[in-house]
């Protein structure tokens, strides 16, 4: 399988799978964020990204340049999230997490329609944030674009870790989705914090989709489908309590992926999606509560 | 077995015989008003993009209507969604040919969505007719499947033409191949093989791609590495559009072959601007309809026709997609099929007129291409062109080249 | 509820089960028969998820174990399609087992990802091995009509009364459902039952108690692989007898699991809603629009309207409104 090394060749893989990689990234962020903010998974998470970032490209087709689309549908963004989380979770907010659950399914079904209903089925493209220059090192090509998305999760990281550690209302968040009921004597407005942390969550998914859809070259409204599988899989793998985890985890995964789908033969590009899911799981096993979170600690 | 088989075949038959006669005079879904006919197209669900297919070909019968339909009769398409899913296909197919009592089934769209129902409807005797897929079993398997027939230019044959081309033009290329891993993308890697015949040494690297990747990233490098010059993009869109913009992140400027369903001029169009002009440019394909964007087709009565129809019965949706002249050509045949299947249709009528095309004046087709079939031969189109892309846009070269 | 009102209930049950057919069309009873898999691969669901408490997400790659078994088995080896239900079953029941192992060690979101994973790499797995499932044009026993208990135009003879495919079809998946059903509410009833639900409820306390949790966990899976197995297998049938990898993406999975959530996760009747809603839902939203897209919207909107206006599910509703009845008898 490796016998004939061709170093340039695998350290390209390596470049390309840290590019798919920093796409997941910041998704995973956003992924953790809502799981910290609300304990729950959004199954929408993805979709929503991905109605975000076709706002951005009507924009954009509307005479706005990538950066002001960008700021303008990252705070429609912000709150279009805060809207739906008081017009649809609200109403099932005290409910079991596995309802709430089968309701981010439903509005996956929904946000994903109304996407195919407003913009035509046809692919789309749109301006890069960065510069898809090539530049040439020993062989390897990259591009700015490459470092400058990996950057912007990293900078989400930052941000995120400032607001939940410094800000009050950042502590008021994890306060009220550690413990709901204390929180509420306490006096925090559990209700309003869940709205914000949906809100955070869609904005940074909005990033996620502007930083991933422009270098994929074409999009449609499914692009974002993949994406959360692996974003889900890299929050998981570096641990679901921990942002810099989802950072890492999304890398790693990335160049698994690519190392795995070309050099191993027998598993190629069609089994490559399993394979890398059964490991992740054998990591699971092994360590599990992901590369860097916190385990709970569970006397039995 | 095949003792056996003959056997049932000859019980089934008669049972299909009594309960054919059993069911009265009249054909199904014909009234002295209206022929119906039904189909399934992904209307949700990750193909959606093609239910173009479906669309524009109703907006079609909704202009024949208009215009006194056929023998008086309207035509009436109705398309259920079965969100590209075949157990769909089955149920929603069964439900229009049991409940609904189409007069045949037309236009369904994916190859293993009519696999899904072919038996079924070869059973019962109901027309699978223009089967919305290149696969070229539709064409090869009539004997077995009478009651079937496809309609575009098969896959293989397609695939053909460039290995043909290839051998003749570039001895020496190092090809590489870049495929959808499933029946669509393997039947144009065979086609491929097969038109380059002693040459098929020429292809160094072969990489699949699932359509449920993020990106062809990895494949492209992979393919760069092998030091192709060649490479063939057998793709959707989406990932074709994806190996232009990835192979310039490489700073890698193979000469592209891109198969017709990914090649359309607005496909093309999002390539450059994703990639570069240069990474475009020289590119080749086959195109057999006319594509509503390029330039060269600009105030040709059937791109203009084309527009009026979308406007007046689409809302004014579509107008750049080539699927849309895919669903028009295709409506255009059953139309003149139905001219021809005699004043009161039947299903074998139908089926003897789709057998005999000689269609010379579908307008959506480029011109010189005769949509024609026998009894023994049923690929309705066989004939397609070369084309390059120059410049912002396809150029034609060459002659008619046959697509078989 | 008394002991009374349960066998009237039963009685009712089966009464409709065996009129229902004399009211529909052939191609609604194949509808309602595929609604009988759906039913019988959630009523497993809703012992690992309602009884013990665990999420699964990959359903639908144990029915397409349990599909492709009865498709291999009757395409290649020779069986009758009938003969090889009880075997899907086992064959699903194998995978049920191993998808439970993670779940001695996993829990929540990480059990979520680990059952996913198996679903959205169901369909990659059968098209590789196409060999053995015909690749990613699946398997066609619809010509293969000699293991076939009945054909598109055929009829079966049942105790000496002749019967319309569909028709047959329908009693045959609601006819193993009930049964199926029937043995859940034992299993749920007796020890098995009551050590699924105190690993549910509390883990820690389960294990104090001398429940050895791990194996619970693994049994509630096995079982559960049984019974979306037999789903799988009928579902073939009720698919004109053909399977493709297409047929079990993930979707189908997240399916099974609004099904059960839907139905409310407990009640026979909850459930059977369930396994309604899943089947005629979507159809009814494809009615409504032909836009691309609108069939999404209009299906996910009924998910969350349902979810909001009844968060117990649709077998809530019906507890709800039976409960004057049931107070009067």
């Amino acid at each position: 399988m490796l016998l004939a090394v061709d170093w340039a060749g695998v350290a390209q893989q390596v470049v390309a799978g840290l590019s798919s990689g920093g796409t997941y990234a910041t998704l995973a962020v956003a992924l953790v964020l809502i799981y910290r903010a609300t304990g729950v998974v959004n199954f929408a998470q993805g979709e929503l990204a991905m109605f975000s970032t076709f706002v951005a490209w009507t924009l954009t087709r509307h005479g706005f340049a990538y950066w002001p689309a960008f700021v303008v549908t990252v705070v429609a963004s912000f709150a279009g999230g805060v809207a739906l989380e008081r017009v649809v979770i609200r109403p099932v907010e005290r409910a079991s997490v596995l309802t709430i659950a089968i309701v981010t399914i439903g509005l996956f079904f929904v946000v994903n329609g109304a996407a195919f209903w407003i913009w035509s089925p046809e692919v789309k493209s749109m301006p890069n944030a960065f510069s898809t220059r090539p530049i040439h090192v020993a062989g390897v090509a990259f591009s700015i674009s490459d470092l400058g998305i990996i950057g912007v999760s990293l900078l989400a990281v930052l941000l995120l870790w400032l607001f939940f550690r410094f800000t009050k209302l950042g502590l008021a968040m994890r306060a009220a989705a550690l413990n709901p009921d204390s929180s509420r004597l306490s006096g925090i407005r559990v209700s309003w914090t869940i709205a914000l942390g949906w809100g955070l969550a869609t904005a940074l998914g909005a990033v996620a989709g502007l930083m991933a859809a422009p270098p994929l070259g074409s999009f449609d409204q499914n692009f974002m489908q993949p994406i959360l599988l692996y974003a889900f899989a890299g929050a998981v793998l570096g641990g679901i309590d921990s942002a810099l985890g989802a950072v890492v985890g999304s890398l790693a995964l990335g160049v698994f992926l690519n190392l795995l789908g070309t050099y191993v033969s027998w598993v190629g590009t069609d089994l490559r999606q399993g394979v890398a899911l059964a490991v992740i799981l054998g990591v699971l096993l092994v360590k599990p509560a992901g590369l860097l979170g916190t385990a709970t600690v569970r006397s039995v | 077995m095949g003792k056996s088989r003959v056997l049932f075949g000859v019980l089934s038959a008669l049972v299909v015989a009594s309960a054919a006669s059993a069911g009265g005079s009249g054909t199904p879904g014909v009234t002295a008003k209206q022929i119906l006919i039904g189909g399934t197209t992904p209307l949700s669900g990750p193909a959606s993009a093609y239910a173009s297919v479906a669309k524009g070909a109703d907006a079609y019968f909704k202009y024949v209507d208009d215009h006194g339909g056929v023998f008086g009769r309207s035509i009436k398409y109705k398309y259920d969604d079965d969100g590209y899913d075949p157990s769909q296909t089955i149920e929603k197919t069964r439900e229009l040919v049991q409940n609904d009592k189409v007069f045949a089934i037309y236009n369904t769209l994916g190859t293993e969505q009519n696999l899904a129902v072919r038996s079924y409807l070869n059973q019962l005797k109901v027309p699978q007719l223009l089967v919305a897929s290149g696969a070229s079993t539709w064409g090869n398997d009539y004997k077995k499947y009478p009651w079937t027939i496809g309609y575009q230019p098969s896959y293989r044959g397609e695939a053909a033409i460039y290995g043909r081309y290839l051998a003749k033009t570039r001895p020496k290329a190092r090809i590489g191949i870049l495929y959808q891993n499933d029946d669509y993308g393997k039947e144009l890697v065979a086609g491929l093989q097969r038109g380059l015949g002693k040459k098929a040494k020429l292809i160094v690297s072969k990489q699949g791609y699932d359509v449920t990747d993020t990106d062809v990233k990895s494949q492209i490098a992979r393919l760069k590495s092998k030091r192709v010059n060649t490479l063939m993009v057998f793709a959707t869109p989406k990932f074709a559009i994806q190996s232009y913009s990835s192979a310039r992140l490489l700073g890698w400027r193979p000469l592209v072959f891109v198969n017709a369903v990914a090649s359309a001029s607005n496909t093309m169009t999002i390539a450059a601007l994703a990639s570069s002009k240069r990474q475009t440019e020289g590119s080749i394909s086959i195109a057999f309809l006319k594509d509503p964007v390029n330039p060269r087709w600009k105030g040709d009565k059937a791109v203009t026709l084309f527009r009026s129809i979308l406007k007046k019965y689409n809302g004014g949706e579509g107008l750049t997609d080539v699927y849309n002249v895919y669903g028009m050509s295709s409506a255009f045949t059953l139309v003149d099929a139905l001219k021809h299947a005699g004043k009161n249709p039947t299903r074998a009528s139908i089926m003897r007129a789709v057998t005999h095309l000689n269609e010379h004046n579908n307008p959506f087709v480029l011109p010189g291409i005769v949509v024609k079939t026998t009894p023994t031969s049923r690929f309705p189109i066989t004939q397609a062109r070369l084309e390059r892309y120059h410049d912002g846009r396809w150029v034609y070269f060459g002659s008619l080249v046959s697509v078989r | 509820m008394s002991r009374v009102l349960r066998v009237v209930v039963a009685a009712a049950a089966v009464a409709l089960v065996l009129t229902l057919p004399h009211w529909l069309s052939d191609a609604k009873a194949a509808e309602f028969a595929r609604a009988g898999c759906f039913f019988i691969a959630i009523l497993g669901l809703n012992l690992v998820t309602g009884y013990t408490g665990q999420i699964s997400l990959g359903h639908g790659a144990l029915m397409a174990m349990g599909a492709y078994t009865t498709a291999i088995l009757t395409a290649d080896h020779g069986f009758g399609d009938l003969w090889t239900i009880p075997l899907a079953g086992l064959v699903a029941m194998a995978a049920g087992f191993a998808l439970g192992l993670p779940a001695r060690r996993l829990s929540g979101l990480y059990l979520a990802l680990a059952t996913f994973a198996f679903a959205v790499a169901m369909p990659a797995i059968l098209k590789r091995f196409s060999g053995l499932t015909g690749g990613s044009q699946g398997i066609n026993l619809f010509d293969k009509a000699l293991n076939r208990s009945t054909g598109a135009l055929g009829h079966v003879h049942v105790l000496g009364r002749a019967l319309a495919t569909n028709d047959f079809l329908f009693y045959l998946t609601w006819g193993i459902g009930l049964v199926l059903a029937g043995a859940a509410w034992l299993l749920v009833r007796g020890r098995v039952g009551r050590a699924f639900r105190a690993v549910r409820d509390s883990e820690v306390a389960a294990a104090s108690s001398g429940i050895n949790t791990g194996f619970y966990k693994t049994l509630a899976f096995a079982i559960s692989g049984f019974y979306a197995g037999v789903g799988g297998s009928l579902f073939v049938l009720v698919s004109n007898w053909f399977v493709s990898p297409s047929t079990f993406g993930f979707d189908k999975s997240l399916l099974l699991v609004v099904g059960a959530v839907v139905g409310g996760l407990g009640s026979l009747a909850g459930i059977a809603l369930g396994a309604l809603f899943i089947q005629f839902v979507p159809s009814w939203a494809a009615n409504l629009s032909n836009a691309p897209g609108a069939p999404s919207v209009f299906f996910g909107a009924a998910i969350v309207l349902v979810m909001i206006l009844l968060p117990v599910g649709l077998g809530g509703l019906l507890r709800k409104l039976t409960e004057p009845l049931t107070r009067r008898l």
